[in-house]
């Protein structure tokens, strides 16, 4: 490798490189969807159905900031996650990064603008090489990029590396199974980190870990933002660590976002029922606290993403629904002025105004059993298994 | 949907006789070319009708090795289990396996924490809740149905015709774990050990599976063990908490008073490591620092003495006692708030 290809590269890598203002947008999302098809058939694949992973989502996410995205699972956040790394390939839509469409990158172009995309995953010993040491795995995507020329030169930066995410320095030569499941995630991290990115998408970062553990990473991760100026997308479920770490945070229901706002002020008043009744479930550390809050208790289940309901997706669970609209037309995520909430709240509900003024109350819903689109079923032969007598 | 608001002041179930009483189980394996290890270390704890107890801790803790002990679902070899865990009086660690098998799923219900891999894969749900009724109460599996049908439509699972015909993948995961409470509960157990019920579940699912063994205990007053690293389970379900680490018992009390006044050093920091929904968001957590790793043998010094925020010279040097004051049993010598410190350290028992 020429070294004089490396230099300004290495110079890049000590931090110097010049980044634009905090809070320009740094990721733009337009309209994305990622829709994977469903195949069936023996000798030629007939597509029968797609599963709206995620379908038509609108974000942005400014230098600087942590972005939180919760949701349950099979919501689509992690999806959403990997399309915007275009770690998925997407079916509609635009991802921006820094003025750079993408959406349109292939091939080299891709893979060297992939140094400003990071992430970091969920299971640290599952995205670990159990046989590649630490020294190795740090140095692998440094060489991709052309930071550093080899694993010499690479020295004083790794030692750099774990001393930021707190790690011995003895730990280059040892390999990932010699480690706990909170010092993996740090070589998780230490990884992202080496090829010094603007934007980490760490997916479910402590949800494999203990909850002393859990503290540390997040401690880590807020460390790591002031000192390198990242930006995160943090995608997770706990909704107690996304408002703890976000400064912004959007909530997804089937493949679409239903509410944004600034981290406080989402929390302090959520809007749509959804966020309602997901805040209203968790259980919280305090016994006072837990017998007398009122628990929205959602019937049923998500709903399957092959076959989403009509208008707005959470029609089929939502206590508040109404008559009119929210059974045909799909709300649009959308700005709303409502005393106590700062200027940028945006909810995808038709009648968010209505509800936070007690205006509309919330009546039972009937469960309804989700079903799968005809054609898949038939395709997955369910009528046969019906058939099955049960005894 | 409906909105329930938990009723404030619950029935005291700590009158009534214990159910369950375990004492000093002690579970220790084997390991080959390596000392054996102890995961759990002198258990002592009781269980009443109605009441629900809680085990908490991290991995590794012993949690889930005492349910194992206790329905007698460890391996023959390899390890063993002293001590006593008496249901009504009967021990059941001298049981033969074959008196095992009667008792489960009759008196004692398990709930475990991955429905899928507890479930089986090849046959229909309805089969397998009849099943344990045709095992238990002699019954036929004609007859059997109608009862594995309102079991199924107790626990909250839709259509519950449809799915007794269904195998277990074509269930969404919170409805394989009301499966697998309806399996628990068919024989209407009065001892039911639910081993991280929700962890594989969502927010919301949890919720309503929280809310449902709510309900049973109350209407069946059944005696429930929750194992759980959620503290906000915890919070919400349990009349007492044991909190264990490294296999021993570190703190036990009503959850109110644990919740409000962690003496331990270990409670409180895992407390304070847990991000809260109020407050100010932007406050630095306290986690407890380290990990298990760093454990120091109870034989001869206190094990989370290493990750203390408390620690003093004696905690390395003696092995803190449990000590009981009311209701709380506390092991520390140096615990929050400068209670007075236990004057003995514990006997070896062994």
């Amino acid at each position: 490798m020429s070294t004089a290809a490396t230099e300004p590269a290495s110079d890049r890598a000590k931090g110097d490189r010049t980044r634009g203002d905090k809070g320009e947008v740094l990721v733009d999302v337009q309209d994305l969807k990622v829709h994977f098809p469903i195949k069936r058939g023996i000798i030629f694949d007939k597509v029968v159905g797609h599963v709206y992973a995620v379908d038509g989502v609108d974000l942005q996410i400014r230098r600087g900031e942590t972005y939180g995205l919760v949701g349950e699972s099979g919501c689509g956040k992690s999806t959403l996650g990997r399309a915007i790394l275009h770690l998925e390939e997407s079916t509609e839509g635009t991802v921006t990064f820094d003025g750079q469409s993408l959406t349109d990158l292939g091939g080299e172009d891709l893979r060297k603008r992939r140094r400003d995309l990071q992430m970091v995953f969920q299971d640290p010993m599952g995205s670990l090489d159990p046989r590649q040491s630490v020294e190795s795995l740090l140095v692998e995507g440094m060489k991709a990029h052309g930071i550093v020329g080899d694993a010499e030169a690479a020295m004083p930066r790794l030692k750099q590396l774990l001393s930021d995410v707190g790690l011995p320095a003895a730990a280059l030569k040892k390999y990932p199974h010699e480690f706990s499941g909170g010092q993996r995630q740090r070589i998780g991290i230490a990884r992202a980190l080496s090829v010094d990115p603007e934007l980490i998408v760490a997916d479910e970062p402590v949800s494999a870990l203990d909850v002393s553990v859990q503290a540390q990473v997040i401690n880590l991760l807020a460390d790591l933002q002031e000192e390198y100026g990242l930006t995160y997308l943090v995608i997770a479920h706990d909704l107690a660590v996304v408002r703890h770490i976000s400064d912004r945070v959007g909530v997804m229901y089937l493949g679409g976002i239903v509410e944004e706002s600034d981290a406080a002020d989402l929390y302090a008043n959520p809007l749509h029922p959804y966020t309602r009744a997901l805040l209203s479930a968790v259980p919280v550390p305090d016994p006072d606290v837990e017998d007398t809050r009122e628990q929205i208790l959602l019937s049923g289940d998500l709903p399957s993403p092959a076959n989403p309901p009509s208008g707005c997706r959470f029609h089929t669970r939502c206590p508040w629904r109404q008559e009119s609209r929210c059974d045909d037309e799909r709300p649009q995520l959308r700005l709303v002025e409502i005393d106590g909430t700062t200027g940028s709240h945006k909810v995808a509900c038709h009648y968010a105004e209505q509800i936070a003024s007690g205006e509309i109350q919330p009546h039972d819903v009937e469960t309804q059993t989700e079903d799968k689109p005809k054609e898949l079923r038939e395709a997955e032969g369910d009528e046969v298994a019906d058939d099955i007598p049960f005894t | 949907m409906t909105t329930t608001t938990p009723e404030t002041a619950r029935r005291d179930p700590r009158g009534a006789e214990p159910l369950l009483s375990v004492r000093d189980l002690t579970v220790t394996f084997k390991r080959q070319g390596e000392d054996p290890f102890v995961a759990v270390d002198g258990l002592s704890f009781d269980v009443r009708p109605g009441q629900t107890v809680g085990l908490v801790g991290e991995s590794g803790c012993g949690k889930s090795v005492t349910s194992l002990a206790i329905m007698g679902l460890l391996p023959d070899r390899g390890n063993t289990v002293t001590g006593s865990v008496e249901l009504d009086g009967r021990d059941l660690l001298t049981l033969s396996n074959k008196q095992m098998r009667d008792l489960r799923g009759s008196d004692i219900g398990m709930i475990f924490q991955d429905p899928l891999s507890s479930l089986n894969p090849v046959v229909p749900i309805g089969r397998q809740v009849t099943e344990v009724l045709e095992r238990h109460k002699g019954m036929s599996r004609k007859s059997a149905k109608p009862v594995a049908r309102e079991m199924l439509h107790k626990v909250g699972i839709p259509d519950p015709d449809r799915r007794l015909t269904e195998y277990p993948h074509q269930l969404s995961g919170g409805m394989r774990q009301r499966a697998l409470i309806a399996m628990a509960l068919a024989c209407e157990p009065r001892m039911l050990i639910a081993d991280e019920p929700t962890t594989a579940l969502d927010v919301t699912i949890q919720a309503q599976i929280l809310a449902l063994l709510r309900e049973l205990v109350e209407e069946m007053d059944t005696a429930l063990i929750m194992i759980t690293h959620d503290l906000g389970v915890v919070a919400g379900l349990c009349d007492e908490v044991n909190v264990l680490y490294g296999g021993r018992l570190v703190e036990r009390g009503d959850r109110h008073p644990l919740f409000h006044d962690p003496h331990h050093p270990y409670t409180g920091g895992l407390l304070s490591s847990v991000p809260s929904l109020e407050g100010d968001a932007a406050e630095r957590l306290n986690p407890v620092p380290g990990s298990v790793a760093d454990n120091l043998p109870w034989t001869s010094s206190c094990a989370f003495a290493p990750r203390c925020s408390n620690a003093i010279e004696r905690c390395r040097e003696e092995t803190p006692a449990a000590v009981a004051s009311g209701d709380r049993v506390l092991r520390c010598f140096n615990p929050l708030g400068g209670q007075a410190s236990p004057a003995e350290s514990e006997e070896d028992r062994r």
